[in-house]
C-alpha cells in the first residue's frame, strides 16, 4: 500500500483528516484425522482500513485489494459515504497521546517451531487420548493453528503506531460412549511461548469434559445455589458489561442507562479493565490510536465507568477509555482484557460452603438467549449436582433462566481460582446465591 | 481474474508432488451497507474482498492455502509452498482448460451497483419511518440495507473453468420499545439472490408495522412458563429447528466420520411419515441459491428424507470421497479465505396435509413458538437450543397470551421423532449459517409444526 500517496490524494480531495490502517495476518492451521494429516492451511492476508472526515462527517472504506487503484478507491467511498451520512456521531481523528506504554510481547521462538514438530505433537496428542480411558471411543479433531499479525495505523496528524503479535494453539475434541449415550469434550489451549506447550493437560482436559460428562440427565426444576465456572463466568460478565458499551447507553438501549455511580453487582464484584496486562492479549492502543490503560469498570458492586472511543467521550464530555474498536471501517466500542478481582476461598471451600446446590460448568446460545438490553436471559445449560459440598452426578439439557443484573447482585463469593479465558478476560469461579434452573 | 495460461501454469505447479486433484478459486466481492437510525443515515461502509484459495487434494488428504496476491507469481509460489506438503511423484498434468457453460436462472433486473446510493436511502427512510412513528413506546428504529456484489472463477484439474455473479440483497427492519426501564426488540430481515426489483416484491410497509407491533407488545408480555409440553412450531424462520438439528448431521461433514446420528441411516425410518425434507439450492432468486457452488458443481434440489424416511444427505467433493458419493451441489465457503465444505442452500420442511388451525386447536396446553430467533446445535450429540422470538400459550386449542424469553432446547433425533403434525402452510425465511467454511446465506423453512414434547426454558414457572 502506498501510503503517502493515500494522504496526497485525500488533500486533493478536501478531506480534514484521515486515517490508514494495514492489517496483515501470516498463518498456519493443520488438523490431523486417524493419524493423517487431514486438512492443512497456509494464509497471507491483508486487510487496509481506510477513515477519513469531509465536510465535518466520517466515511470509510476496506479494501483487500491492493494495487496501484487502491488509494483511488478508498479516497471515493470515503467521499460518497461521508456526502450521504447524516450520522450524529462526532467525527474525530485522533492526534494522538502523551505517552504509549509499548511492550515488545512478540516470541520470536514460535518461528523455529517446525511442521515436523508440530504434527508430532498432534499425533501424540492422538495417541494419548485413544489410550487415556476405554469409553473414548473417538478422537474427533486435534488441531493446531498459528498466526503472526502486524497492525500499523497512520494518520493525517502525524500519527504511526505499530504492534506485531503471535500467538497459537491447539485443539482436541473427542466423544466419550457409554451404551446409547455419546458426549463430546474439547479443549482449546492458546499460548505465545513454544515452552509452555503442556500436552498432557490438554489431553486430560479434552478427555476428562467428555468423560465426566456420561450418563447426564436433566435435574430437578427449582432454584439452586450455584457455583458457576470460570469459563461461563467470563461469558456472563462479557454479556453484562457489553450493555457498558457507551454508544449503547447513549442511544438509551442499554440496561446501564443512568446507572454511573451506582451499585450493578453485589460489593464481592471488582472488574478492572485491564489491557496493559502482560500476556497474549496486551495491547497498548486502541483502533483509534489511544493509548490503552488500566482502570476499574466495577469497584465493590459500583459501576465506575462506561466503555467509549473518541466520539462517545466527547459527547458525555469525559477522558476516553480506549475501546474504541474498528467494526467493518466503523468505529465501535469493544471490551476485552477484564480482570475479575479474586476472592480467597479456593474451588473446593466454595463447594463446601454450598454443600447443596448446582455447579454451572457450560451454557450455549448466548447470542440467541439473551437480550441485552433487558439482561433477561433464558440458555442452555449443563453441570453438575453439588451434594454435600462435593461435586455429584452430570446434569445436561436443562436451562438456566433470569436477569444479569439480579445476577450479579447475587454473587456470594468469588473464587481464588483466576484464570485467563480464550476471551482474554480474567475471571474466577462465582458463588450466586440462587439461580432458576429448569429441567425435569 | 487470472488467464487460462496462467491458471495451467498454477494447477501444474499443485500438482507436482503427487496431489490427484487441484482447484484454484479467486474472488471479487463488493459489499455495501446503509442503515437508517431513528431517522439518520448513517455512514454507509463498503468494502472489497479480493483474493484467491488454492486446494490440492491427495486421496483423503487435503491442503488449502489463501493470498491476496492473485498475480501468477504470488499464486505460483503459494502452490509450491502448498505442494511441499505432499512428496509423491507428479501423477496428473492438465492440459486444456476449457470453460463450463450452464444454465443461469436467477434473473437480474436492476443490479445492484447500479442503484444510486440515494435511491436506497430514500426507500429505506419511508419505512424506517413507518416502524419510528407507529407507537410513542418505540425508542429506536432501524432499517438497513446489505448488498453484496459476488463474483467468483474457479479452475480445476479436471481441466474445468467457469466463472458467476452472485448479486444478494437483505433488509434488515428492526425495533427497540422501551417502558418503564425494559427493553423488548424484534427484527425482521427478508433477502434474495436478486438486484434492487426485489424490494419491490415486498409489502414493506406491513412488514414494519408487524416488526414495530411485536416490539411493543413484548413489552407486556410475562415471562414463559418452563417445562415439558406440546409445542406449535411457527412457518418461516421456525424452520431453523430443522437446519440445526436435523440440517447440520446431514452434511457430509457429520456423515463421513460417522461423527452424525444419521450415519449409515438410508433408507431408515428417522420421522414421523408426515415428515418429507429437502434442500433446494436451484430455488429461484432463493436467498441461499446459486447457478453453481464454490467448487463448481451444479446447484440440485436434494430430498432429504421422504416421508419419514431417510433418502440422503448433502455432499461436497472431498467429503464425498470419504462416502464414496457423488457431489449433490452443496460445497459451500463464506469466501477465498475458507476451503468449501457441505452446507445447506434453501432447506425446508415440504407442506403437509393438516391446517394450521387443525394443529392449534389439537393442543389442550402448551406454546406457539409462532417465530424463533437463532439458536446453536452440538453436532456430535445433536443437542440444541433455540429462542423463541415470538410465543404464545396455547390454552384449550386457543392461542392465548403473548410470553417472552421462551427457550426450546432438546436432541435433534428426538425432536424429529416427536414431529407429529405438519401443516399445509410452507414459507420461507432467510439467514446466515457459521460453520466450518464460514458464514454463508441460507434460507430455512417449514409449515407450522406439532411437536409432541420439548422442554421449554423461561422464568414464568410451571405452565398452568
Amino acid at each position: 500500500m502506498n501510503v503517502n500517496k493515500f494522504f496526497e490524494l485525500a488533500k486533493k480531495a478536501n478531506l480534514e483528516s484521515c486515517e490508514l490502517v494495514i492489517s496483515s495476518d501470516r498463518s498456519l492451521d493443520i488438523s490431523i484425522f486417524k493419524s493423517e494429516v487431514e486438512s492443512y492451511t497456509v494464509a497471507d492476508n491483508r486487510v487496509v482500513y481506510a477513515r477519513g472526515i469531509f465536510n465535518g462527517k466520517m466515511g470509510f472504506a476496506i479494501s483487500e485489494k491492493d494495487d496501484r487503484t487502491t488509494p483511488y478507491y478508498l479516497i471515493d467511498q470515503i467521499v460518497s459515504a461521508a456526502k450521504v451520512s447524516e450520522s450524529d456521531d462526532i467525527a474525530i481523528i485522533f492526534e494522538g497521546s502523551e505517552k504509549y506504554k509499548k511492550r515488545n510481547l512478540y516470541n520470536k521462538n514460535l518461528a523455529l517451531v517446525t511442521e515436523q514438530e508440530i504434527l508430532a505433537n498432534l499425533l501424540l496428542i492422538e495417541k494419548k487420548l485413544q489410550n487415556y480411558d476405554k469409553r473414548l471411543h473417538e478422537v474427533q479433531d486435534v488441531s493446531y493453528s498459528q498466526s503472526d499479525t502486524s497492525y500499523e495505523l497512520y494518520n493525517s496528524f502525524g500519527l504511526k503506531l505499530k504492534t506485531k503479535d503471535n500467538y497459537f494453539y491447539y485443539v482436541a475434541s473427542v466423544l466419550a460412549k457409554d451404551g446409547d449415550d455419546v458426549k463430546s469434550g474439547y479443549e482449546v489451549k492458546l499460548y505465545s511461548d513454544p515452552k509452555e506447550l503442556d500436552i498432557d493437560e490438554i489431553v486430560k482436559n479434552a478427555a476428562d469434559k467428555a468423560l465426566e460428562k456420561l450418563g447426564a440427565k436433566p435435574c430437578a426444576s427449582g432454584l439452586y445455589k450455584t457455583l458457576i465456572n470460570q469459563k461461563v463466568t467470563a461469558s456472563l460478565l462479557g454479556a453484562y458489561l457489553s450493555s457498558a458499551k457507551a454508544d449503547n447507553v447513549q442511544k438509551k438501549s442499554s440496561l446501564f442507562v443512568g446507572k454511573l455511580n451506582t451499585s450493578v453487582a453485589s460489593s464481592k464484584v471488582t472488574v478492572i479493565d485491564a489491557p496493559l496486562t502482560k500476556n497474549m492479549f496486551y495491547s497498548y492502543f486502541d483502533d483509534e490510536g489511544v493509548a490503552k490503560f488500566n482502570k476499574p469498570v466495577i469497584e465493590k458492586g459500583v459501576l465506575k465507568t462506561y466503555f467509549h472511543n473518541l466520539s462517545t467521550a466527547k459527547k458525555d464530555n469525559v477522558t476516553p477509555t480506549a475501546n474504541g474498536s474498528n467494526t467493518g471501517g466503523k468505529i465501535g466500542i469493544s471490551v476485552g482484557n477484564l480482570l475479575l478481582k479474586p476472592g480467597r476461598k479456593n474451588k473446593d471451600a466454595l463447594l463446601e460452603e454450598i454443600g447443596e446446590g448446582f455447579y454451572l460448568t457450560e451454557v450455549q446460545g448466548l447470542h440467541a438467549g439473551l437480550n441485552p438490553t433487558s439482561g433477561d436471559f433464558s440458555l442452555q445449560a449443563s453441570g453438575f449436582m453439588i451434594r454435600n459440598g462435593k461435586i455429584a452426578e452430570p446434569i445436561n439439557l436443562v436451562t438456566i433462566a433470569g436477569n444479569l443484573l439480579t445476577l450479579f447482585k447475587n454473587i456470594t463469593a468469588v473464587g481464588s481460582d483466576s484464570q485467563l479465558q480464550l476471551s482474554s478476560f480474567i475471571t474466577s469461579s462465582i458463588v450466586v446465591k440462587k439461580l432458576a434452573v429448569s429441567g425435569e | 481474474m487470472i488467464s487460462k495460461n496462467s491458471a495451467l501454469k498454477v494447477l501444474n505447479e499443485s500438482l507436482k508432488t503427487g496431489g490427484d486433484f487441484a482447484e484454484i478459486f479467486l474472488e471479487e466481492t463488493q459489499n455495501q451497507s446503509v442503515n437508517i437510525d431513528s431517522s439518520r443515515t448513517e455512514s454507509p461502509s463498503t468494502s472489497m474482498r479480493y483474493g484467491a484459495g488454492i486446494r490440492i487434494l491427495n486421496k483423503l488428504q487435503s491442503v488449502y492455502g489463501y493470498t491476496n496476491d492473485v498475480s501468477t507469481k504470488g499464486l505460483l509460489s503459494l502452490a509450491s509452498s502448498l505442494a511441499s506438503s505432499f512428496n509423491e511423484e507428479r501423477q496428473l498434468t492438465v492440459e486444456k482448460i476449457s470453460t463450463l457453460r450452464y444454465k443461469k436462472r436467477h434473473l437480474i433486473q436492476r443490479p445492484l451497483d447500479k442503484v444510486d446510493l440515494e435511491e436506497k436511502i430514500t426507500l429505506l427512510k419511508s419505512i424506517e419511518k413507518i416502524i419510528r412513528e407507529y407507537d410513542p413506546l418505540i425508542v429506536r428504529s432501524i432499517v438497513g440495507l446489505s448488498n453484496v456484489v459476488r463474483n467468483i472463477e474457479v479452475f480445476n484439474s479436471e481441466g474445468k473453468h467457469f466463472t458467476d455473479q452472485q448479486q444478494r440483497i437483505r433488509i434488515f427492519l428492526q425495533a427497540m420499545a422501551s417502558k418503564d426501564g425494559v427493553y423488548e426488540t424484534s427484527f425482521s430481515g427478508p433477502g434474495a439472490l436478486q438486484g434492487f426489483e426485489y424490494l419491490s416484491t415486498l409489502d414493506l410497509i406491513n412488514e414494519a408495522k408487524k416488526v414495530a407491533k411485536l416490539a411493543v407488545d413484548k413489552l407486556s408480555a410475562k415471562d414463559c412458563p418452563s417445562g415439558k409440553m406440546p409445542v406449535v412450531i411457527g412457518n418461516g424462520f421456525g424452520g431453523v429447528i430443522f437446519h440445526e438439528a436435523v440440517g447440520h448431521p446431514l452434511e457430509a461433514s457429520a456423515i463421513a466420520k460417522g461423527y452424525s446420528q444419521f450415519t449409515n441411516k438410508v433408507g431408515q425410518r428417522v420421522a414421523h411419515e408426515c415428515v418429507t425434507a429437502i434442500d433446494d439450492g436451484t430455488i429461484e432468486n432463493g436467498w441461499g441459491s446459486f447457478n453453481i457452488d464454490d467448487e463448481g458443481n451444479v446447484s440440485t434440489k436434494n430430498v432429504l428424507i421422504e416421508k419419514g424416511i431417510l433418502k440422503g444427505y448433502m455432499v461436497d467433493r472431498f467429503n464425498g470421497r470419504r462416502m464414496n458419493a457423488e457431489s449433490t451441489g452443496a460445497g459451500r465457503r463464506q469466501s477465498y479465505k475458507y476451503e468449501p465444505t457441505s452446507r445447506m442452500t434453501n432447506s425446508y420442511i415440504a407442506a403437509g396435509e393438516s391446517t394450521v388451525e387443525e394443529i392449534i386447536s389439537s393442543v389442550k396446553l402448551g406454546l406457539y413458538a409462532k417465530s424463533l430467533g437463532g439458536g446453536s446445535v452440538n453436532p456430535a450429540t445433536g443437542d440444541f437450543n433455540f429462542a423463541a422470538d415470538e410465543a404464545y400459550i396455547i390454552r384449550d386449542g386457543k392461542v392465548c397470551e403473548l410470553v417472552k424469553g421462551a427457550t426450546l432446547i432438546g436432541s435433534g433425533a428426538e425432536v424429529l421423532a416427536n414431529i407429529d403434525m405438519v401443516a399445509n402452510d410452507l414459507a420461507r425465511a432467510q439467514g446466515m449459517c457459521g460453520a466450518a467454511s464460514g458464514s454463508i446465506p441460507v434460507d430455512v423453512g417449514q409449515p407450522t409444526i406439532r411437536v409432541s414434547q420439548i422442554t421449554v426454558g423461561g422464568q414464568g414457572g410451571v405452565l398452568k
